[in-house]
């Protein structure tokens, strides 16, 4: 039973999205669909401030469930094209699928993880909240968020976070932080995880709670990961390497060898 | 000091007898919620300044309103959202930084108040909209208050999920598609509209103490953003009585000067402490 003030939000929502289609927001989509997770094709992206282009000509598929690590040197372009396929850069050339359905804004299967995420040091908030924030890709503008304690509860035992929830989000370290924002993009129900060096700010703890969240079979993530270390891409599935402005694929994903037969 | 209490408490009781006090009371306590709840996203979103801009530029539209005979609400509001613009459109020229496009557009507003205020040939009528008039308020204002009330808190309550989202984390807010800039927009009319219905009370030059100082002591504080709020609203409301009270002792206090003092007296209070 909702109260009345849910279904006016309700309405207003509803109104909203009939007025501004164009204003997309945490629509729902399924989990699967096209035949790859990811599907890129002559993908070139050039910085406006940049004479030539940051990488060309960039092809590759990722299957489904696939864990791939991108590697390469510092400003090889790594950044970018993960932003690139979060939907952070719309000025690109070439053809990008994500499940089917090409990268933007509001796609609540996708999750992206800055290597430095720009948090505000001022605002006060509680890891709780910050886990409960993943829920909002499920909800339209001005609808109310239900907490899904069940789902965050869940997230947070899974990145071993359960005794920090009443914590300030600014008193937790570097790893306690990235934790809680992996828990967040699990909350949202993201199946696609762009993560640009994760491991950066992680002790040996958390690198291994980080590691079982990501490999862990029950867990059917697709994640795209950036790294530099090559020790780290022994792990993965399949490595990309992006060097010089363009990729190569040094292994192919050992559980779906067939698709590089 | 037994003799300042006494005569403290009686004026008190004495206050609550008063038509014209308890009218400023509603008033304040109206445009105390509204601004405590604007400021604190003010406050943790770091825009002091561009509040103090839209606050302060403000007296030009009431100037020129009174002037040529038309509600000084809607010139305020049309001077708050043409500052808005400009500073929107500045900030995006090459060269120009939001901050300098926000000093820009403060001082030019304001210059063009004093300006208006000059061909009136009448300073005098207009000091109670520097400094506020808040004996003066009228049932009329409290309708125009409780009015742009009822619409920031509605609006607030709307998109407060997003809002949320947006001012800890635009990067995640963009991802999922809530659009940061737009929202940011949505904020500043809230500003406007809630800097208009403070200026009878505190006046123009001092409106955006009332969005700032009480956020301030409540980010101090709440532990969250609901936290925050709270202690906002409740420093905007129980200073700004105790600078009535203060004004109504003390008579020659401006009302809209002790209610700035009165909500100071909170943040003195918990940044000592916390020191």
């Amino acid at each position: 039973m909702h109260s009345s003030g849910y279904q006016l939000r309700k309405l207003f929502s509803e109104a909203f999205s009939n007025l501004f289609p164009a204003v997309p927001y945490a629509a729902p989509e399924s989990s699967e669909s096209g035949d790859w997770a990811v599907e890129v094709k002559n993908l070139a992206v050039q910085i406006k401030s940049q004479n030539s282009p940051v990488f060309s000509n960039v092809s590759f598929e990722i299957p489904f469930h696939c864990r791939t690590a991108l590697i390469g040197p510092n400003g090889s372009g790594k950044s970018t094209l993960l932003k690139t396929l979060a939907g952070l850069v719309p000025d690109y050339s070439g053809e990008i699928k994500l499940f089917g359905g090409e990268p933007r804004l509001g796609r609540s299967r996708i999750a992206y993880l800055a290597q430095s995420p720009q948090l505000n040091p001022d605002f006060p908030l509680q890891l709780k909240r910050l886990v409960q924030m993943g829920t909002y890709a499920h909800h339209g503008w001005f609808e109310e968020c239900h907490h899904a304690d069940e789902k965050v509860a869940s997230a947070l035992k899974l990145l071993e976070l359960e005794d920090l929830v009443d914590r300030s989000v600014h008193t937790l370290s570097g790893g306690q932080l990235q934790r809680g924002l992996l828990a967040r993009a699990a909350v949202q129900g993201a199946k696609i995880l762009l993560l640009d060096e994760p491991y950066a700010a992680l002790d040996t703890k958390s690198r291994e709670i980080v590691e079982n969240f990501l490999f862990h079979k029950n867990n059917s993530f697709t994640v795209i990961m950036a790294t530099h270390e090559t020790a780290d891409s022994q792990k993965f599935d399949r490595v990309l390497e992006i060097r010089d402005g363009s990729l190569k694929t040094t292994h192919a994903c050992a559980g779906h060898k067939n698709h590089y037969a | 000091m037994r003799g300042i209490k006494i005569i403290m408490l009686s004026n008190f009781l004495c206050a609550f007898q008063e038509d014209f006090f308890l009218r400023a009371l509603l008033a304040l306590f109206l445009s105390g919620i509204s601004a405590a709840c604007l400021g604190s996203y003010i406050v943790l979103r770091r825009m002091s300044f561009i509040s103090t801009a839209m606050t302060h530029s403000i007296l030009p539209g009431v100037v020129g309103a009174v002037l040529l005979g038309f509600s000084a609400y809607w010139g305020a509001l049309i001077a708050a959202l043409l500052t808005a613009a400009g500073i929107a459109w500045i900030s995006s020229r090459k060269g120009s930084s939001e901050d300098s496009a926000i000093g820009v557009m403060l001082s030019v507003m304001f210059a063009l108040g004093i300006a208006f205020m000059g061909l009136s040939h009448s300073w005098r009528d207009f000091t109670g909209l520097l400094f506020g008039s808040i004996v003066s308020v009228s049932t009329e204002d409290i309708g125009v208050i409780l009015g742009t009330t009822g619409v920031v808190l509605f609006c607030l309550r709307l998109v407060h999920k997003e809002l949320e989202l947006a001012s800890f984390d635009e990067e995640y807010a963009h991802l999922l598609g809530a659009r940061p800039g737009l929202l940011r927009s949505v904020l500043l009319i809230l500003i406007a509209l809630a800097a208009v219905a403070s200026v009878r009370l505190v006046g123009a030059l001092l409106t955006t103490a009332l969005f700032i100082i009480p956020s301030t002591t409540g980010v101090l504080i709440g532990k969250n953003l609901k936290e925050v709020m709270f202690w906002s609203v409740l420093c905007a409301c129980g200073g700004g009585t105790l600078g009535l009270i203060i004004s109504y002792t003390f008579q020659g206090i401006p009302a809209g000067a002790a209610i700035v003092l009165g909500c100071a007296i909170p943040y003195f209070v918990v940044r000592i402490k916390n020191a």
